[in-house]
């Protein structure tokens, strides 16, 4: 720990210094572009390493984010190239990291800058991290054998039923809350539910709808998603509270994202629609 | 996104009050433009699944807008004692899965909260309203949610939403609360270190919570390891059998297990065996595959304990007319076990460390139950918590295991108590092995094991000497 602390304190000399050089190439990136943004948070943050945004994300989330060959591939690592490209950083990603470590990763700092891995805005996680603006709609589904009989949520609401869930997830959040009688199993990897969801292990997977949409078409095509769950969650990107800069300088990137239709692009490559 | 403002034809009309009837004879209170779909209530106990009264959570309401309604503001409703003040609410408007761009505002005040929208909810959308922050009666018990919406008619009456049960305060939470409030507490919370790995409200809850799995992990380890252990006897014999195909069997079988990572065992049997249709509880399975993993590692100890006893003791009992089976029993394996005991033990360590590893395909030990909290709090906390549940049964092992070792050691050296008894003395002259064997049984007070066998062995032995 103090190891870290010094990192930082020793960070804060070099950065004081180094920041001024990446407002300028960061006004440079996006000068033209939104006046929403005060341009002086602009700068003003703090990197675990200099010239390079350090991401974290679990990589098992096909098709927001995967780990295929070695390498970081999806929706959220598109997007996160897409940041450090306009923000005029070296994008490097961790190795795939727990879901659940990854928010208390970002809140300790030292190890990465953000944590891009579909995470839904909740209150929860806003009391310890800070989100970027949305950048992605989502809902949640559940995902049941094709050949099951339990499909809806009240015949999957009852005692001896199992409901795999990634631990963490605002999927685990609906299954506890909504099927309380059932027997809510936490995983680390949406993966780990669906290969027990598809062997018999678990009765249900309750996921992210694009995720598991994404699993049952491709890899899991013995399963079926059979209930879609309107939550009209979102997803944004965890930057830690000491942080603030950062934030706002990804939101700028974002909006100019947003804006230039670079995001449609995305959308388009990764989900086969724009909507 | 625009909002179109339906035409309030005849047609359509109809279609609601149709529908409006259905309502009617579906629940009797009366029609709604706004049905309440839903209201429930996130779990607030910490590792727990109840929802307490009196303590911050998140309601979650949903109603649709039926069809040629509008609605321009809702007010949900407690029932007395609970109360939005400090809430904030999350509004979300659905058609289908895309959200719809609406603006409101949320104001609570005490038991209500009205939510006004910048343009009025047309029908067919779904409303969905997440109340952060909210608190039920704080004496528990089932909790209605109800209120009035405002539609194009005027102010109406929201239906009822189903109860949400809700609990009191327990004991445990109480406690968190009181933690919460200590200063002591805030000012070590204040430490980054301390307040993400030693968080003190944190490991209270943690400690109560993770007691189940903890006796999960236990009970697992104690009843695979009986057969861990005859199962590896089995495989030790069969590896110095003189036969070849069983030599060969207990080869494959010990290097296999012992040269593949636990876990992939795990997934082989946790998600294979299903594949085949053998359907076995995941506890009873979690035994299964500790017990055969334990078993390749005790077989190869076991192995070397028997190993380890000085071939001459096979000459001698062989010489006394002893079968293979009763040397082995009599005299090799009680000395072997002597010998083995701290590694045993140690491997008894791992295998109780290795039930960890059950976590990642659903089983509720110790692991799982430190992960979910984990999950839900943010915070390292539980998995230091869980870390001292290891350490309680693993640390007094650990220590017995030495003292075992430093006893062997010790004897091994000729120290240790001195026999009392006349069979060592008669066995004195017949052979260091076997009178040091005398010993180590006296001093573990098991003579009575291998006694016959020696009281008959120095005799045969000092006429040969």
């Amino acid at each position: 720990m103090s190891k870290n602390t010094m990192t930082r304190r020793n960070f804060f000399g070099v950065a004081s210094a180094s920041v001024f050089g990446l407002m300028l190439s960061a006004c440079g990136g996006s000068g033209n572009s939104g006046n929403d943004v005060p341009a002086k948070a602009e700068a003003e943050y703090t990197l675990v390493k200099e010239g390079t945004l350090i991401v974290a994300s679990d990589l098992d989330f096909p098709p927001l984010d995967s780990f295929e060959g070695g390498e970081a591939q999806g929706f959220d690592v598109d997007l996160s190239k897409e940041i450090g490209k306009r923000m005029g950083l070296t994008v490097e990603y961790l190795p795939p990291t727990n879901f659940d470590a990854i928010i208390p990763m970002i809140k300790q700092g030292g190890k990465a800058d953000i944590g891009n891995s579909a995470f839904s805005i909740t209150e929860e996680r806003k009391a310890e991290i800070d989100f970027t603006d949305a950048y992605l709609d989502s809902n949640l589904g559940i995902a049941v054998k094709s050949d099951s009989t339990a499909k809806d949520e009240e015949a999957l609401n009852e005692g001896g039923k199992k409901i795999a869930v990634q631990s963490g997830t605002t999927g685990e959040a609906y299954a506890k809350e909504n099927m309380a009688n059932a027997t809510i199993v936490p995983l680390t990897t949406v993966t780990e539910c669906m290969a027990g969801l598809s062997t018999g292990l678990y009765d249900a997977v309750c996921a992210d709808l694009p995720v598991i949409g994404n699993m049952c078409t491709n890899s899991f095509v013995d399963c079926e998603v059979c209930k879609e769950i309107p939550t009209g969650e979102q997803y944004g990107i965890v930057v830690s509270k000491d942080n603030p800069g950062l934030t706002a300088a990804i939101n700028a990137a974002l909006a100019e994202i947003e804006a230039d239709g670079t995001m449609d692009e995305l959308k388009q490559k990764w989900f086969g629609t724009v909507a | 996104m625009s909002y179109d403002k339906r035409g309030k034809a005849f047609g359509l009309h109809a279609l609601g009050v149709a529908m409006a009837l259905l309502l009617v004879l579906l629940a009797p209170a009366s029609a709604f433009a706004l049905t309440t779909n839903k209201a429930t209530a996130r779990p607030n106990e910490n590792g727990g699944s109840g929802v307490i009264g009196g303590l911050a959570t998140r309601l979650t309401w949903e109603g649709t807008v039926e069809e040629g309604e509008e609605v321009s503001s809702v007010t949900l409703a407690l029932p007395e004692g609970g109360t939005f003040d400090g809430s904030t609410t999350k509004i979300t408007v659905l058609e289908g899965l895309s959200r719809a761009q609406v603006e409101g505002t949320a104001t609570p005040a005490g038991t209500q909260l009205s939510i006004e929208f910048s343009t009025p909810i047309t029908s067919g959308y779904l409303l969905r309203l997440e109340v952060e922050g909210m608190k039920f009666p704080a004496d528990g018990g089932d909790v209605v949610v109800g209120g009035t919406y405002v539609n194009q008619k005027g102010e109406q009456t929201l239906a009822d939403s189903k109860p949400i049960a809700t609990i009191a305060n327990t004991p445990l939470q109480a406690l968190v609360a009181s933690l919460d409030e200590a200063p002591w507490v805030q000012a070590w919370n204040s430490n980054p270190f301390l307040g993400m790995f030693f968080k003190p409200q944190l490991l209270a809850t943690a400690f109560a919570t993770l007691v189940p799995g903890w006796l999960l992990c236990l009970l697992i380890v104690v009843i695979a390891y009986p057969f861990a252990i005859a199962l590896g006897l089995i495989f030790a014999l069969m590896k110095i059998s003189k036969h070849r195909i069983l030599r060969f069997i207990a080869t494959l079988y010990i290097n296999v297990l012992r040269g593949t990572p636990l876990f992939l065992q795990i997934y082989i049997m946790f998600f294979g065996l299903p594949m085949m249709n053998i359907n076995i509880d995941n506890n009873v399975l979690g035994v299964i595959v500790i017990a055969i993993n334990a078993s390749a590692y005790l077989a190869e100890i076991f192995r070397a304990g028997i190993q380890s006893i000085p071939q001459g003791q096979y000459e001698a009992a062989s010489s006394l007319g002893m079968s293979y089976f009763q040397t082995m029993f009599d005299i090799i394996l009680p000395q072997t076990i002597r010998r083995v005991i701290p590694t045993v033990t140690s491997d008894f360590i791992t295998s109780y460390k290795d039930t960890s590893l059950l976590s990642s395909v659903g089983v509720m030990e110790l692991m799982m139950f430190a992960k979910n909290l984990t999950s839900v709090s943010g915070n390292m906390t539980p998995y230091v918590a869980a870390a001292i549940f290891y350490l309680i049964v693993t640390l007094p092992l650990i220590k017995a295991v030495s003292i075992v070792e430093e006893r062997i050691a010790n004897s091994e050296r000729g120290g240790g108590p001195r026999p009392k008894g006349k069979q060592a003395k008669t066995a004195g002259v017949a052979g260091a092995k076997l009178s040091e064997l005398a010993v180590h049984a006296e001093a573990r007070n098991d003579a009575d094991v291998f006694a016959p066998a020696l009281n008959t062995i120095p005799s045969g032995l000092a006429s040969e000497v």
